[in-house]
């Protein structure tokens, strides 16, 4: 029986690695091949201007990128906008859902609502902010500080504003997509142990630390995390609100990638940079989960 | 039993205020997306004086020009294109992968798995240029089947993991067995007894890579150069330096590029919120 049982698996395999190989295939050549490749790049010299006699170069292009100024800017910002970005969203986000999670006759439709940005192009929101954001007669928000007597602010164009500026828009966007997540989680909590929390004389702010919070934690970990790593991968909203500018004030990781490793030909720098990139996603990623194990086990 | 009464009335009058002042809230949320219709139809003199109100009359004209403008009717097809043929290809691949990964306790599949799981991690963007050289060696530069390999391949990781989950925790294995026993192959026990039961992670897998595939800008951006091959982001990004004064010309074009994916949430709203917060807390 084992042996028939292990002839017929053996058999049978070829068939099973058949409906693998669409699926390795495509992602090995156009995903794994690339990310490989750019490894080896990092440590070339190719570039537009040297597209032929590539030599390796050791850790040159890693140590040019510490030397350049815009490209340590690019990392400060993208730090700033993925931390703030991600406190921000997740600390509306919860208050939203717990006031969502009450009998409302209308619940659903207010989830809908609160959801809807998350379903467009940061692309599209972000031309539609810079109209919203604009010093011109049509910028609505500054048609609106003027109304209330408080001059015109170039959210934009000020060097200091203009991180937290874009930062705003995609709290906007992303706020309720997170909060419907904590209201799943926000479900699945036992109504008991509020009721036995209340018979206690436990006040709603205490309920909430004590019960809400420490059970909301998968939901926790998941929305910092993934809010997080895309906010690390920041590029279209900062294209089309500010293309990186002032200056290079709102300048990130991608944006220069693309800028500068592709647009002007630097591509075995650009190559190490990526591989940067990849290095800090996944130390911060780690560190995160570490925290965020650290406080579940509090 | 008369204060009982009063303290449940209480707690009615409680609830609606608190529904009043969520919908207070909504509402502020949702006035840049109702701006942004509104002023769709107006002249930029009533724009000017009345940023917020209903248009006096509707003028539709906006939107006749910004379909023509931003070739509407191409843009969109081509938008179409990508997004069906590359979700048919994740659908399809990531669930016969995810059936092998899932079926076979190998050490090659475990390994293959770990690969797919890398993916989730490490952000593409990582390898544009070397993936920009590869399409040009290819020959695949500004082709939409360029693109549509690019999202698959985009797409399959994160597919794959919610499909081999959702076979390994509801795909009974005594029906597949029984299927073999009858004498069916490996490919028609995974094309007749398992793939019809995954529709519900299909469903999921779906939507995520609508999304995904119609808002994916970057792509687009460095694989698609000529003009007849542009998506609708492209037409507006195009459009927008041109248009920037002439803004209750742009505002139409910036509505049309999300009307798809807008009646696609308006008819599917449900599903959609439950696809793409599905697999956020079991991983």
């Amino acid at each position: 029986m084992g042996l028939t049982k292990w002839k017929m698996n053996g058999r049978l395999e070829p068939t099973y690695a058949l409906l693998l190989l669409p699926a390795l295939a495509i992602y090995g050549l156009f995903f794994i091949y690339p990310a490989l490749s750019t490894f080896v790049y990092s440590f070339t010299n190719w570039s537009d201007i040297n597209p032929r006699d590539v030599e390796f170069v050791g850790w040159k292009n890693y140590k040019a990128i510490f030397r350049e100024e815009i490209y340590m800017t690019g990392i400060r910002n993208t730090l700033v906008y993925a931390l703030i970005s991600t406190l921000l969203i997740n600390a509306l986000a919860i208050p939203l859902a717990v006031a969502l999670n009450r009998g409302f006759k209308t619940r659903a439709l207010l989830r809908s609502v609160f959801f809807l940005p998350a379903v467009f192009s940061p692309l599209i929101i972000g031309f539609l902010w810079s109209y919203l954001y604009s010093t011109s007669d049509f910028g609505l928000i500054n048609q609106g500080l003027a109304a209330i007597g408080i001059g015109k602010i170039n959210f934009l164009g000020d060097a200091d504003l203009a991180l937290y500026a874009v930062i705003f828009t995609q709290v906007w966007q992303w706020a309720g997509y997170n909060m419907v997540i904590y209201l799943a989680n926000l479900q699945s909590i036992n109504p008991e142990y509020y009721e036995a929390a209340q018979l206690d004389g436990a006040g709603p702010l205490q309920s909430f630390r004590s019960i809400t919070l420490p059970l909301l934690a998968p939901a926790i970990t998941f929305c910092t995390v993934t809010v997080m790593i895309s906010g690390l991968k920041v590029f279209d909203i900062i294209y089309s609100l500010t293309s990186g500018g002032p200056g290079h004030a709102t300048e990130t990781i991608v944006s220069l990638m693309v800028k500068k490793g592709l647009g002007e030909g630097f591509y075995a720098f650009g190559s190490a940079f990526g591989i940067l990139f990849v290095g800090i996603v996944g130390l911060i990623t780690y560190l995160q989960l570490r925290l965020v194990r650290l406080w579940g086990e509090r | 039993m008369e204060r009982l009464r009063e303290s449940s009335l209480k707690r009615r009058f409680g609830l609606r205020l608190g529904e009043a002042a969520m919908w207070i809230a909504a509402a502020v949320f949702i006035i840049p997306v109702y701006y942004l219709f509104v002023t769709t139809f107006k002249t930029p003199e009533q724009a000017l004086l009345h940023p917020l109100g209903l248009p006096q009359s509707w003028l539709w004209t906006n939107y006749a020009n910004a379909l023509q403008t931003m070739q509407f009717g191409r843009a969109l097809s081509n938008n179409l294109i990508i997004s069906a043929g590359a979700v048919t290809g994740i659908v399809l691949f990531a669930s016969m992968a995810a059936y092998t990964l899932a079926r076979r306790r190998r050490v090659y599949s475990r390994v293959i798995f770990g690969i797919f799981l890398a993916g989730m991690m490490v952000p593409y963007q990582m390898g544009i240029l070397s993936l920009f050289k590869l399409i040009s060696e290819m020959g695949l530069m500004n082709t939409l089947t360029g693109v549509i390999l690019i999202e698959i391949a985009y797409g399959l990781p994160f597919s794959i993991f919610l499909l081999k989950g959702f076979i390994e925790s509801t795909v009974p294995l005594e029906l597949e067995e029984a299927a073999k026993i009858d004498g069916c192959s490996v490919f028609r026990t995974f094309a007749s007894i398992t793939l019809p039961l995954l529709t519900p992670v299909v469903a999921t897998v779906t939507i995520l890579n609508v999304l995904a595939t119609w808002n994916d800008f970057i792509t687009p951006l460095l694989f698609l150069q000529s003009r007849d091959k542009g998506v609708l982001l492209l037409e507006v990004f195009r459009n927008i330096g041109q248009f920037s004064v002439d803004w209750t010309s742009l505002f139409p074009m910036l509505f049309l590029s999300i009307a798809p994916l807008l009646l696609f949430y308006l008819i599917l709203q449900k599903y959609i919120i439950a696809g793409m917060t599905a697999g956020s807390l079991k991983g």
